[in-house]
């Protein structure tokens, strides 16, 4: 078969999905941004949520041996990230630090109780396991009073669950919107086909026969679109890198590969469950029924 | 019904959606007979033929197309049926997308023929009978109705079929194409394959006399030899 026909052949073929490839990569880099907040969200979350301080006052008398010993049993519960022994006189430094030198300059002994500060793991930085691991703690001897800003912790989850609410609608949304416009894309760019289908039905084909080639060039459309997706959202993160590097710390690239291994999936998916439908559509329906 | 039959319809009621068209059709046709299909427009003669090829449910009657029985037909059916068919539309229903040997290609591979060298064969050889052979490279917008029609009539005789249905094949084209493709035809009639033709052009059924089976009034009537034709 002479080349040229080829080449004519392979032109209208790639005219035709372009459209269908930039539509697709557009909503997989979206559905990619909006991947890359909740992923990021979920470890600003984590963050805050891990800078949470639960303090445990011990009693002026506690023996250093019991003082060391709840130190140890502390820092090797699971809900603990740090455990750091705070003496009387680090903490009266601290308060000097804090107030200035003149300030406590009147207190003749020092009143501070040494204390044991705790950072905690994520998960547990919640009311309810603060409440518990508070109530737990406070049964020692040597504990005076477990302290933490209540308040604040309310506040801060309460926060954070209407801001994983507002995420979750959005993502929600913007999933319904995608699948949408992408099934829409590869509609129309079949619509123009349907005479065509129709014609290698009259002719003897089967509908598997029929439907391979379309469903074969649909993954490659979603193939192509995720890969473009996946090179806009590096060049992205290259950008807020670069131009605010006190993020760093929150891109994680086995989370980032793992995002763009999912979009390439999605796409792949989406592009090839939609030409399937699509072309279905119009291998089910009668010569009438193609033009109205 | 004979060996040589390759239509036999029997008490048939063919509907479009809902509504009746034609009733009481009863049919046959054997090997090697050239059959014209007349009637107004609407008359029901399209609605005949896409029951033939299988567009068109049967619901009522009894049928038999090139051995299926369309009574039983089972829609994942209907490709087997059309390979024992050859279909010639007026608007052509060529793969747009794709050269002329592409668009004969496709029809072999897509039933199932696999051997490269025996296709090329078969596509040259139908090429050839049309009067197509220099043509295959061409995309079908790069040829003339005439042209194109050839290269369906060539698409239709693919798989050696045993009947060619023929929807308007000259509607389209200018009394001297038109003359052209109806010799084409003949000659497929006189090689042993039946053909059912619907047409409106009477003078060219005046010029290639053959059997005449009118659309009329919801019923399908024979017409006698030597019977005058409707004005155009």
């Amino acid at each position: 078969m002479p080349a040229q026909e080829n080449n004519i052949g392979n032109r209208r073929l790639r005219s035709s999905s372009i459209s269908a490839i930039v539509s697709i990569s557009l909503v997989l880099f979206m559905i990619g941004l909006l991947g890359l907040l909740v992923l990021d969200s979920k470890k600003i979350t984590d963050y805050v949520k891990e800078h949470v301080q639960l303090t445990v006052f011990l009693l002026d008398d506690a023996a250093d041996a019991d003082i060391k010993s709840l130190q140890q049993l502390l820092a090797r519960s699971e809900f603990t990230r740090t455990a750091q022994y705070i003496s009387k006189q680090q903490a009266l430094d601290s308060l000097k630090h804090d107030l200035g030198e003149d300030a406590v300059k009147m207190i003749e002994s020092n009143p501070l109780p040494a204390s044991i500060d705790l950072l905690l793991k994520a998960p547990y930085a919640n009311p309810d396991s603060l409440k518990k691991i508070a109530g737990s703690i406070s049964k020692n001897k040597i504990v005076r009073e477990v302290s933490y800003q209540r308040t604040e912790v309310d506040r801060m989850n309460e926060n954070f669950r209407t801001v994983a609410m507002v995420i979750l609608i959005f993502c929600g949304l913007l999933l319904t919107i995608a699948i949408a416009l992408i099934n829409n894309t590869i509609r129309l760019s079949l619509f123009s086909k349907r005479f065509l289908i129709k014609s290698m039905q009259l002719v003897g084909a089967t509908r598997g026969f029929i439907r391979k080639p379309f469903i074969g060039r649909g993954l490659i459309n979603g193939l192509y679109g995720s890969l473009i997706a996946c090179i806009l959202l590096s060049g992205l993160i290259y950008l807020i890198q670069r131009e605010m590097p006190e993020l760093k710390q929150l891109q994680d690239w086995q989370i980032i590969g793992t995002l763009f291994i999912s979009i390439t999936l999605f796409g792949l998916l989406l592009s090839g469950i939609s030409t399937l439908f699509a072309v279905n559509r119009y291998l089910r329906l009668k010569i009438d029924e193609l033009y109205y | 019904m004979s060996l040589d039959t390759i239509v036999a319809l029997d008490n048939v009621n063919i509907f479009q959606s809902r509504n009746l068209i034609l009733s009481d059709v009863s049919l046959k046709v054997d090997k090697g007979e050239f059959v014209y299909l007349i009637g107004r427009t609407g008359s029901g003669k399209s609605s005949l033929l896409k029951m033939l090829y299988g567009d068109v449910e049967l619901v009522q009657g009894e049928a038999t197309i090139a051995g299926f029985h369309l009574n039983h037909l089972e829609e994942k059916q209907v490709p087997y049926l059309r390979r024992k068919l050859g279909i010639v539309f007026q608007d052509f229903q060529l793969l747009t997308d794709r050269s002329v040997n592409r668009n004969l290609t496709f029809v072999l591979k897509a039933t199932g023929w696999k051997d490269k060298e025996k296709m090329q064969q078969r596509v040259q050889d139908v090429l050839e009978k049309v009067g197509l052979s220099t043509k295959g490279f061409k995309m079908p917008h790069e040829l003339s109705g005439g042209e194109q029609q050839r290269v369906v009539i060539a698409r239709a005789l693919l798989n050696d079929p045993d009947l060619i249905l023929a929807d308007e094949p000259t509607g389209n084209l200018d009394p001297e194409t038109s003359e052209g493709i109806m010799k084409l035809l003949f000659d497929i009639s006189s090689s042993g394959r039946a053909v059912v033709m619907a047409t409106h052009n009477y003078s060219m059924i005046e010029k290639f006399p053959a059997r005449i089976i009118k659309c009329e009034n919801g019923k399908l009537v024979e017409m006698t030899a030597g019977a005058k034709m409707p004005a155009e």
